[in-house]
C-alpha cells in the first residue's frame, strides 16, 4: 500500500481555536506570518496576526475595529510596503499598515452593504500595471479602487436602475499580463458570472452556473488568461479555458460535483496554476490538478477555432471539520503551506507534501495524455520542471 | 468544541439516495460484483455496502471497491474521506524531512521579513503607471447598460417585460454583443504583448530574486500547457531580472520544442558557463548539436553527462542515436561530400536567420557557431547559385559564404568542422563561447527582430525552401513592412530580409525588383555577398552585362574564391569584348573597392580552408583556435569574478594569438575600463572599431573611456553615435545625459578660460598615453599600428583607418600626407562617420602646420569642401576655445597668403562658417 503515500498529503501542521468568527486568513508575503480577519462576539471587527514557530503558531499582534471585517488582500501593496486592504460589514474599504495599524492609509465607503470580496493585483510583483484593488458587495455592484485615488473608484460595474441587485460573492482579478490588460471577474449569487474587461471598460463576456457563485479564481492572474475556476453553492465547481473562445459556445469548461455541499472557496497555488484546493461547506479540502489536454482548441464545422477542455484529477481530500471552511491561503513563499479558517471558529495550517511531484503522472495513463519522456534525473524542489528531452 | 474531537471523529454522510430496494440482497455476492460490468449499478452495491444496511461486510465491500476500480479508477465512488495526514501516517524520515524543510524555510523567511521591513522607505512609485482614467459617470453608463441585458439574459422574462420590448432596442443590443464577440476573438494577438522587459529599477534584490522565480514558474507552467512560445516569453523575462541557470536551463528545453536550436546552444552554453557540469544542460546541448548534423558535439557532450552520471537513460538513448547516425555519416562520406557542399551554400541565409530569431541574445560566439542546419531538408535559398556553383565550388568554398556576416574567425573554423558534419576528429575547443560579460548588455545590445517579425522571416524561409516563392516573398514583403512600421534601427536585419526577397525575386524571374531589393540591401549593408551576387546575376539576366561584370567583381573582391563568380566573370568578360572590342573596359563603370579588413577575414578563411586540407598544419591551427578559446574563456571567467587585471593578461595573449578579434579588443577595453585605464581602454576600442566599424559596444567602451579621460566632447559624440547605431540603448541615453551635463558645468565653470586650458592639457596627455600605450605594448603592434596608417586610402573606410590612427599617434605629418592624397571634393564622404571635434582640430591643426605653407590652394578647397560634412554643424559646436582659438588662426594665415586659387572675400565667407 506504499501508492497513496506517492501523491500530495495533506498534513495538519497546527491549528489553533478563536474565541470570534474568522472570515478570512490572508499569509503576510515574504514572511511565516498570516492574518486572520472576522469578526467578535461584541459584533467589532478583529484583525490578528499570527506566526509560525517552532511547528506551533503564536499570535504576536491583535487589532481590534469598529465594523467586522469580511475579506482581505495584499494583492495590490508592493513588497516592500505589505498594506492589506480589507472590506467590512459596512461597506468600507481600508487599507491598513500591519506595522501601524491604528489608522488605516487609505480608506474609502466602497459600498453600501457589506464587502464581500476584495481582490488586488499590481503588488507584489504579480500583475504588470497600476495596483488595483477590485470590491465586490451585497448591493450589487463591483467597483475598482486605485489606492493614489481618494474617495472614488476608477471602475465601476453596476446594474442599471430599477434592475433587481444581485448579491456579489466573489471578485477575482486576472489577465493582468501587461500595462493594460486586465480583467475582473465576479460571481453572483443568482449564477451569474461577468467578466469585465477594464481595459476596454466593457462586459467581455458572461455565463450563468445556475447556482450561486461562492468563489471564483484565474489560476494566474498575470498571465493572458488561461483558466478560471468557479465555485457554486450547489457543490459544483467549473474550469473555464478562457484561451481560446468561440463566438456563440464562449469558453470551453469542464465541471466537477466534488462536495456535497457548498464549494466555499478555490485557490489555485502559487507555484503551479494547475493545482488548486477546493474548499468545501461540510468541511473538506479538495486538492485538483487540471490536465491539458492533447490539443487545446480545435476548428469546428464552421470554421471556427474552438478550446477544447481538459480533465480533472483529484489529487487528495480531506476532512477537517464539521463546518464549513470560509477561507483558504497557500503560502505565496512556501509551496504546500497554506492556512485555513473555519466557521468551527479555528485556524488551521496545512501542509501539502510532494506537490512539486505531481506530474501528468497521477492518472496519466487514464486520462490518455502521453507522459512526456523524462530525463530521469530527479530535480529539486526549486523546480526546474520541463526537464524532459525532445525526441519524439 | 474542541477541534481536535472535530477533525478526529468519523463522519457518517449517509448514502440517502441510494434506496436498497434497487438493489436485491442476491447481488451482494461476490460471483455478482465479479461478473457485473455495470459500473453505476456496481456502485450502488457498494453504497449499499458501505451503508451497512444489509449487514457489514467489511471483505465484500473491499472486493467491491476493487472491482470498481478496475472499471474505473476515477470513480466517484472509490473517493473516501481522508483525514489530515499526521506524524504517523509518515516514516520517521519522511516526517523528520517535512519538518525540516518547513522549519529552515521559517528561518530563512524571518531573516528576510526582517530585511524587507528595514527597506520599508524606499518605495518605488516611479514604475507604477497613472492612475486608470476615472470617468466614473461615463463608465456607470456603458456599464449598466450591458449589465441590464446581461441580467435578463438567463431570467425568464416577466409579461410585463415583454410590453415594454422593443425591438428595435433588442435588435441594436444583439449587434452590441456580435461587435463585442469579435473584439474578444482577437485573443492570441495580444500573446505577442507580453513584455520581453520587465524595469526592475528601484526593486531590492530580495524583490528581484522572488519576481524572477515567478516569472520562471510562469514559464514552467505554460512550458507544461504546452505554449512553448510563451514559456520562452516568460524565461526571457526571468532572466532579464535576474540569470538563473534554471531559467536559462528551462528556456533551452522550450527552445528545443519549438526547434530553434541555435538558441537552445546559447541558452545551454550560458548555463555551462556559470556550471559547467550541469548535465541537463549538457543533454539539451547534445541534443541541439544532433538536430543540427554536429553528431561529435554532441557524442563529447554526452560522454561528458555519462562520466558524472553513468545511468542517465536518456543520455545512453541519445548516445545510442548519435553512435548510430555517426557510423551512417563515415559510411556515406566519400560519395555524398559533393551534395553536402551544395545545402551549405543555401544554408547561409537561414543562419542568419537563426541568428536574428533569437529575441533577446546578442549574437555571441556560441550561437553562430552553431548555425549550421539539418543539411537534410533543403529547398535551396539561392538555387541559381547552386546551378552556378556545381561547376567548381567545393565544400570550403561554400563555407566562406558567411564569414561576412559573423567576422569571428573561431566560430568560422567552427562552421567548417561542421559543414564536414561526418568529420569525425572535431577540436573539442570549436565548442561556442559566448564572452561572459556579454550577457550582462544583452538586452541593450540586440539588434534581433521582434518576435513577430522574426515568426514572419521564418516563415517565408520555409516556404522558400518548399518552393513556393510567391508566398515567400509575401511573407518577406510583410515583414519588411513592419519592419519600417516599427522603425527598428537595425539595418542587418533589413538588409537579410530584403536580401532574401531578392532571392524570391530573382527566382521569380523578376530581375528588376531583385536589383532594387539587393541595392536597398546593399545600402544598409554595403558589400554584403549575398545581395551583390543576386544583383549580379539579375543583371546578368537583364543582359546589363556591365553592371554585372562590376557587381561579380566586387564581390571577388570580398571573397576571391567564389567559383561561379569567377567563372560568370569570364563569360560576361568574353560577350562586353564582343559587344564592346578591345576597349570594353574604358566602358565599364567604376568598380568600387572593398575595404581591406573585409577582405582579410576572408583570406583568413581562405588560409585556414587550406590548412584545413593539410593534417598537420590544421593540428597546429586547432591548437591555437583551442588556446585561443580557452585564453578567451578564462579571461571572461575572470572578468566576472571581478579580475580585470588577469583578465586582461588573457585578453592580450589571445591577441597575440589571433589580433583580428574584435570581441577580444572589446572585452579588454571593459577590462581597462574597470582598472581605470582609460586611454589603453580607449587605444582598444579604436582597434575594435577599425575591425569593425560600426561596433556598439565598441563605440560605448571608448566613451566610457573618453569620459574617464574627461573629454566630455569625444565622449559625447561617441554615445551618439552609440544611439545613432542602436536607438534602444538606454545605458548610453543616461551616460549622454550625464555627460552632456557634465559638459555644460565644465564650460559654465570654465569661462574665465582657465580650466578649458586644463581641458586641452589633458587632451595632450591623452594623446601622449595614447602614443605611450602603444610603445609600451609589443613591437609588433607598434608595426601594425603605423602599418595601418594607409596613406592611398580608397576608400571612407579605409580613410577613416587612416585619419585615426594618424591622430591617435598624433602624427599631423601622416594626416598631412592623407589629405593631400584625398580629392577635396570627396572630402566630406571621406570623414563623415569619423568627424568629431578632435578629427577637426587635428585636421585643422595639421592644415595649419604642413599644407598652408606649401599649398594654400589645397587648403582652401578642403575647407571649402570640409563644412559641408555631415553633422558639420554640431561638431562645431563640441569645439572648445581652444580650438576655436586654432580655426581662427589658421583663416588669418590663409588670410595672409596670396594665391590666385581664393580671393580674401572667399576666405571670409568660408571663414564665417566655420567660426
Amino acid at each position: 500500500m506504499s501508492a497513496p503515500l506517492d501523491k500530495p498529503q495533506v498534513v495538519s501542521h497546527s491549528q489553533k481555536s478563536l474565541n470570534y468568527s474568522l472570515f478570512d486568513s490572508k499569509w503576510i508575503p515574504c514572511s511565516a506570518k498570516f492574518v486572520c480577519l472576522g469578526s467578535s462576539c461584541r459584533g467589532t471587527g478583529l484583525m490578528q496576526i499570527y506566526e509560525l514557530q517552532h511547528g506551533g503558531i503564536k499570535l504576536v499582534k491583535e487589532t481590534e475595529k469598529t465594523k467586522p471585517i469580511k475579506c482581505g488582500t495584499f494583492g495590490a501593496s508592493s513588497l516592500q510596503q505589505r498594506h492589506l486592504a480589507t472590506g467590512d460589514f459596512d461597506g468600507n474599504l481600508h487599507v491598513w499598515n500591519l506595522e501601524a495599524p491604528d489608522v488605516p492609509v487609505y480608506s474609502v465607503k466602497a459600498h453600501k452593504e457589506i464587502v464581500n470580496a476584495v481582490d488586488g493585483v499590481g503588488g507584489l510583483g504579480i500583475g504588470d500595471g497600476a495596483p488595483e484593488i477590485v470590491t465586490g458587495s451585497r448591493d450589487g455592484t463591483v467597483k475598482v479602487w486605485d489606492p493614489r485615488q481618494k474617495d472614488t473608484p476608477v471602475a465601476n460595474m453596476e446594474p442599471v436602475e430599477g434592475e433587481t441587485k444581485r448579491d456579489c460573492w466573489t471578485v477575482a482579478f486576472g489577465h493582468a499580463f501587461n500595462d493594460q490588460d486586465r480583467c475582473v471577474c465576479a460571481g453572483y449569487d443568482n449564477g451569474d458570472i461577468k467578466l469585465f474587461d477594464l481595459r476596454n471598460m466593457s462586459v467581455r463576456w458572461e455565463k450563468n452556473i445556475k447556482n450561486g457563485v461562492c468563489s471564483v479564481e484565474f489560476d494566474r492572474k498575470d498571465i493572458q488568461m488561461n483558466k478560471l475556476v468557479a465555485t457554486s453553492l450547489e457543490g459544483k465547481f467549473h474550469v473555464f479555458d478562457m484561451r481560446t473562445e468561440h463566438p456563440t459556445k464562449g469558453f470551453a469548461s469542464v465541471s466537477e460535483k466534488a462536495h456535497k455541499s457548498t464549494v466555499w472557496q478555490v485557490r489555485h497555488l502559487p507555484q503551479n496554476r494547475d493545482i488548486f484546493m477546493t474548499a468545501g461547506g461540510a468541511g473538506n479540502l479538495h486538492l485538483w490538478k487540471y490536465e491539458y489536454p492533447a490539443k487545446r482548441s480545435e476548428m469546428d464545422g464552421d470554421g471556427e477555432e474552438r478550446g477544447v477542455a481538459g480533465t480533472l484529477n483529484l489529487l487528495q481530500n480531506v476532512t477537517l471539520s464539521t463546518q464549513p471552511i470560509s477561507s483558504l491561503d497557500w503560502s505565496p513563499d512556501k509551496q504546500g503551506l497554506c492556512v485555513c479558517s473555519s466557521f468551527d471558529q479555528c485556524v488551521r495550517v496545512l501542509i501539502v507534501t510532494k506537490l512539486n511531484r505531481v506530474r501528468s503522472g497521477w492518472g496519466a495513463a487514464v486520462d490518455g495524455r502521453t507522459a512526456p519522456a523524462s530525463l530521469g534525473c530527479e530535480q529539486s524542489l526549486q523546480s526546474e520542471t520541463p526537464h524532459q528531452t525532445s525526441d519524439q | 468544541m474542541s477541534l481536535d474531537t472535530i477533525s478526529s471523529s468519523p463522519l457518517h454522510t449517509q448514502p440517502a439516495s441510494l434506496t436498497t430496494h434497487s438493489v436485491p440482497v442476491e447481488h451482494l455476492d461476490y460471483k455478482y460484483i465479479e461478473k457485473c460490468s455495470d459500473l453505476k449499478y456496481l456502485e450502488k452495491i457498494l453504497g449499499v455496502l458501505r451503508s451497512g444496511k444489509e449487514g457489514i461486510y467489511p471483505h465484500l465491500t473491499e472486493f467491491c471497491e476493487k472491482h470498481v476500480e478496475k472499471l474505473d479508477p476515477r470513480s466517484r465512488a472509490l473517493r473516501k474521506e481522508n483525514f489530515p495526514a499526521t506524524s504517523a501516517s509518515f516514516s520517521k524520515d519522511e516526517w523528520d524531512q517535512i519538518t525540516n524543510e518547513l522549519q529552515t524555510w521559517e528561518n530563512e523567511i524571518k531573516i528576510n521579513d526582517v530585511e524587507l521591513n528595514k527597506q520599508l522607505f524606499f518605495c518605488n512609485d516611479v514604475n507604477i503607471p497613472p492612475v486608470r482614467g476615472s470617468n466614473c459617470s461615463i463608465q456607470k453608463v456603458t456599464y449598466s447598460g450591458d449589465k441590464a441585458y446581461s441580467k435578463t439574459r438567463h431570467l425568464p422574462r416577466s409579461y410585463q417585460d415583454w410590453d415594454k420590448f422593443d425591438v428595435e432596442k433588442e435588435c441594436a443590443k444583439i449587434d452590441e454583443t456580435l461587435t463585442t464577440n469579435e473584439s474578444a476573438a482577437i485573443i492570441d494577438d495580444s500573446l505577442l504583448k507580453i513584455q520581453s522587459k520587465i524595469d526592475t529599477t528601484g526593486l531590492t534584490e530580495q524583490e528581484k530574486v522572488v519576481l524572477a522565480n515567478r516569472e520562471k514558474d510562469k514559464g514552467n507552467e505554460a512550458f507544461r500547457a504546452g505554449d512553448y512560445e510563451e514559456a520562452v516569453t516568460y524565461y526571457t523575462r526571468s532572466v532579464y531580472i535576474m540569470p538563473m541557470t534554471t531559467a536559462y536551463n528551462n528556456r533551452a528545453q522550450a527552445e528545443i520544442k519549438l526547434q530553434r536550436w541555435y538558441d537552445v546552444l546559447s541558452d545551454c552554453e550560458r548555463v555551462l558557463q556559470l556550471e559547467p557540469h550541469n548535465t541537463k544542460a549538457l543533454l539539451r546541448r547534445a541534443t541541439a548539436y544532433k538536430q543540427l548534423e554536429n553528431l561529435q558535439m554532441a557524442h563529447d557532450d554526452i560522454n561528458a553527462v555519462l562520466r558524472s552520471e553513468p545511468n542517465n537513460m536518456s543520455a545512453q538513448r541519445l548516445l545510442e542515436e548519435i553512435s548510430k547516425k555517426i557510423n551512417a555519416h563515415i559510411h556515406h562520406k566519400p560519395n555524398k561530400g559533393k551534395k553536402l557542399l551544395i545545402q551549405e551554400v543555401e544554408d547561409d541565409d537561414d543562419d542568419d536567420d537563426d541568428g536574428d530569431e533569437k529575441d533577446d541574445m546578442p549574437c555571441a560566439g556560441g550561437q553562430s557557431a552553431g548555425e549550421n542546419r539539418q543539411a537534410a531538408v533543403r529547398g535551396g535559398m539561392g538555387n541559381a547559385q547552386k546551378k552556378a556553383h556545381s561547376g567548381g565550388a567545393r565544400g570550403p568554398t561554400a563555407n566562406k559564404y558567411k564569414v561576412k556576416a559573423e567576422g569571428e574567425p573561431a566560430a568560422v573554423a567552427n562552421r567548417k568542422n561542421l559543414a564536414n558534419g561526418n568529420s569525425t576528429a572535431q577540436p573539442a575547443n570549436g565548442r561556442p563561447d559566448s564572452p561572459g560579460e556579454e550577457r550582462t548588455e544583452s538586452t541593450c545590445a540586440s539588434g534581433a527582430l521582434p518576435p513577430p517579425l522574426a515568426r514572419l522571416k521564418n516563415e517565408g524561409n520555409q516556404l522558400f525552401k518548399n518552393g513556393q516563392f510567391g508566398d515567400a516573398l509575401e511573407k518577406y514583403t510583410q515583414a519588411i513592412t513592419g519592419f519600417t512600421e516599427a522603425a527598428i534601427d537595425s539595418p542587418e536585419d533589413l538588409c537579410i530580409l530584403y536580401s532574401n526577397r531578392a532571392a524570391c525575386y530573382l527566382k521569380d524571374g523578376n530581375s528588376s525588383d531583385c536589383i532594387a531589393d539587393c541595392s536597398r540591401a546593399l545600402e544598409l549593408q554595403p558589400f554584403s555577398l549575398k545581395p551583390l551576387l543576386r544583383r549580379a546575376m539579375a543583371y546578368e539576366s537583364l543582359e546589363r552585362y556591365r553592371k554585372a561584370y562590376v557587381d561579380y567583381k566586387t564581390a571577388l573582391q570580398i571573397d576571391s574564391s567564389i567559383q561561379a563568380a569567377h567563372d560568370s566573370v569570364n563569360r560576361i568578360t568574353r560577350l562586353l569584348i564582343e559587344q564592346d572590342g578591345a576597349e570594353w573596359r574604358q566602358k565599364l563603370p567604376e568598380i568600387p573597392a572593398v575595404p581591406v579588413s573585409l577582405r582579410q577575414h576572408h583570406t583568413a578563411a581562405t588560409s585556414s580552408t587550406h590548412l584545413h586540407k593539410e593534417n598537420d598544419t590544421q593540428e597546429a591551427a586547432r591548437r591555437a583556435e583551442a588556446r585561443f578559446t580557452s585564453l578567451k574563456t578564462e579571461g571572461n571567467e575572470l572578468v566576472k569574478k571581478g579580475q580585470y587585471q588577469e583578465a586582461v593578461g588573457k585578453y592580450s595573449e589571445c591577441l597575440k594569438l589571433k589580433s583580428d578579434e574584435c570581441a577580444i579588443f572589446t572585452n579588454r577595453a571593459l577590462c581597462f575600463i574597470k582598472l581605470k585605464r582609460f586611454a589603453e581602454a580607449k587605444q582598444d576600442c579604436n582597434s575594435a572599431l577599425n575591425l569593425e566599424s560600426s561596433n556598439k559596444k565598441a563605440f560605448y567602451r571608448r566613451a566610457l573611456a573618453n569620459k574617464g579621460l574627461k573629454d566630455y566632447e569625444a565622449c559625447s559624440s561617441d554615445l551618439q553615435e552609440v544611439l545613432r547605431l542602436d536607438t534602444s540603448v538606454q545605458e548610453a541615453q543616461q551616460e549622454l545625459d550625464e555627460v552632456t551635463a557634465l559638459l555644460k558645468q565644465q564650460r559654465a565653470t570654465g569661462s574665465p578660460s582657465q580650466p578649458r586650458r586644463d581641458i586641452t592639457i589633458t587632451e595632450v596627455e591623452d594623446d601622449d598615453e595614447e602614443g605611450d600605450a602603444v610603445k609600451s605594448s609589443s613591437d609588433g603592434e607598434q608595426k601594425s599600428t603605423s602599418q595601418t596608417i594607409n596613406l592611398q586610402p580608397s576608400n571612407a573606410y579605409e580613410f577613416g583607418q587612416a585619419l585615426n590612427a594618424a591622430r591617435s599617434l598624433n602624427d599631423t605629418a601622416a594626416c598631412a600626407q592623407l589629405l593631400r592624397t584625398v580629392p577635396p571634393d570627396s572630402l566630406p564622404q571621406y570623414v563623415s562617420t569619423q568627424l568629431d571635434g578632435h578629427t577637426l582640430s587635428f585636421i585643422m591643426k595639421t592644415l595649419d602646420t604642413h599644407l598652408l605653407a606649401s599649398e594654400p590652394g589645397v587648403v582652401y578647397q578642403l575647407l571649402d569642401h570640409l563644412h559641408t560634412t555631415e553633422r558639420f554643424s554640431m561638431v562645431l559646436m563640441m569645439l572648445n576655445p581652444d580650438e576655436r582659438m586654432q580655426m581662427t588662426q589658421l583663416f588669418e594665415h590663409l588670410c595672409s597668403v596670396d594665391c590666385e586659387d581664393f580671393s580674401q572675400n572667399d576666405i571670409k565667407n568660408l571663414a564665417n562658417k566655420y567660426i
